[in-house]
């Protein structure tokens, strides 16, 4: 369960980027954060992803206050936590090759990781081009590469921003699907966009954040 | 394979065409940095200066017949011992210097090294006195008494060498991680340390020091065994036939190596806080 409460954000100028946000997220829930560019939703991502420290407010994820986390700890929430960032690029590798080169780097064994690679692939549906040259792969497949890559280490929330940006309508529904259809166990999924909702996510929880405030949940 | 060794694997992995030549070129720096400084422990001192030719008179070695008494002996040191330009006097046997001679010899400090000689004349013309060795001060020798001009051009190439190697390493590093940065930003997403990854490139530079030591090493023996047999020709180097300073000098610029490649590498970690490196854009 994630849960923030006042928070804020603010640039070093002092221009407030996020304000006041109440939030919360059950565990295996799947949440779409919508709004237009420079709304804060990436930034929000970032916080809750452990990637960015907090500067005013508090935000527990299972139950963890990433604020007052150690170093050590900070690490160790961020192994749990998987981010597909806004325009996301493969490494210039195989696609095996890049979900690969991430577990063996958090310390799984080649057999272990090997494992968690195909698994990964099985499930996003890119087990077939697992050969294929990650920089060449469709607008799609990289999302789905990204995800892959999010998930391979068995995390406990997904973060993903900006999934549906470039993708055809069928693309976007496509996606949806995959999102819906690994929205079944302990995993919460968080995903930012600007919008619209592709089909298929309809029915799934939505934030909207307008000039760094929520305005409707 | 522990995460650090497969990481640091992949860093290798990671070094293109580019980023080689200024490693390589940073490398021959570095070994020119240690050369230099081995040179200094290698250049023997000059013979001119271990001439004993003007040094001023220590003391008279003054052999007696052997046929004087000891009575006329005893009188000498007597006389002797007062005189005003003799500082010190003391009697030993001439078997002392060499075994096959005989008789006595009074070994003599001038009082004024600048008449020592004077003195040396008036003994040789005494009855009795066989023979007068005037022994001149050794001279003092520097631990390394290489001339100013070449200390000073080493130095100036040991400044130009390293400050070259750190801008060589700087532009390989940029080079290399030019083409890692998208693993960075993985990694870092991923939750590895900030500590492990400059790990990673501190340990690159520690080896590529740990190579040119080991490198200049190897060369320093190489030039000790040929020394060895042509001493002639390493006239200037005088210590490359000691293979203890050899040895002690090699493992000296090695541990130098290691410490200056582990330095240089620390500069390329400080690249890693650039904005292309960030895991979120």
């Amino acid at each position: 369960m994630i849960q923030v409460s006042e928070l804020h954000f603010s640039t070093e100028d002092g221009v407030k980027v996020l304000e006041d946000i109440h939030l919360r997220v059950e565990q295996g829930e799947l949440m779409m954060i919508l709004g237009p560019a420079a709304s804060g939703k990436s930034l929000l991502l970032g916080l809750l992803g452990a990637q960015i420290t907090p500067q005013r407010g508090q935000i527990l994820v299972h139950g963890r206050n990433v604020g007052r986390l150690g170093p050590d700890k900070m690490l160790s929430l961020r192994r749990r936590i998987g981010v597909v960032p806004q325009g996301f690029m493969p490494l210039p590798r195989t696609v095996r090759d890049n979900v690969l080169f991430k577990l063996r780097a958090l310390g799984n064994y080649v057999e272990q990781a090997e494992e968690k690679v195909l698994f990964a692939l099985e499930t996003t549906g890119l087990i077939r081009q697992q050969g294929s040259d990650a920089r060449e792969l469709s607008s799609i497949d990289r999302v789905r590469l990204g995800i892959s890559l999010a998930i391979c280490n068995d995390p406990l929330l997904l973060l993903i921003d900006e999934p549906f940006e470039g993708l055809s309508e069928d693309e976007k529904a496509e996606v949806a699907r995959l999102l819906c259809r690994m929205n079944t166990g302990h995993l919460s999924i968080l995903v930012a966009t600007r919008g619209p909702v592709p089909p298929g996510l309809e029915m799934s929880r939505r934030v909207r954040l307008v000039d760094g405030m929520v305005k409707g949940a | 394979m522990n995460t650090q060794l497969f990481l640091f694997r992949e860093l290798l992995g990671a070094i293109r065409t580019r980023s080689a030549l200024f490693f390589v070129l940073s490398g021959m720096l570095l070994f020119l940095f240690l050369t230099c400084v081995a040179s200094f422990f290698m250049i023997a001192p000059s013979l001119e200066n271990t001439s004993t030719d003007g040094q001023p008179i220590e003391e008279l070695r003054v052999f007696l017949s052997p046929r004087l008494s000891s009575s006329t002996i005893d009188q000498w040191f007597l006389d002797w011992r007062e005189r005003d330009d003799v500082a010190g006097i003391r009697f030993q046997f001439a078997q002392e210097y060499d075994k096959t001679d005989s008789g006595g010899v009074f070994i003599v400090s001038p009082a004024d090294p600048a008449l020592a000689s004077e003195l040396a004349s008036e003994f040789r013309s005494i009855d009795g006195v066989t023979e007068v060795v005037e022994i001149p001060r050794e001279p003092i020798i520097e631990a390394s008494s290489i001339s100013l001009v070449i200390r000073i051009v080493l130095l100036v190439i040991l400044v130009l060498a390293i400050a070259a190697s750190l801008f060589c390493f700087r532009r390989g590093y940029r080079e290399l991680l030019r083409g890692f940065s998208g693993e960075v930003r993985m990694l870092r997403l991923s939750g590895i340390s900030e500590r492990m990854l400059g790990a990673l490139i501190v340990a690159l530079g520690g080896l590529l020091g740990l190579l040119v030591g080991l490198f200049l090493l190897a060369a320093l023996f190489l030039f000790h065994q040929i020394a060895l047999f042509n001493t002639a020709a390493f006239s200037q180097f005088g210590g490359l036939t000691s293979g203890i300073r050899v040895l002690s000098v090699g493992m000296a610029t090695l541990v130098l190596g290691v410490v200056l490649g582990a330095l240089a590498g620390l500069l390329g970690a400080s690249l890693l806080h650039g904005r292309e490196f960030d895991a979120l854009p």
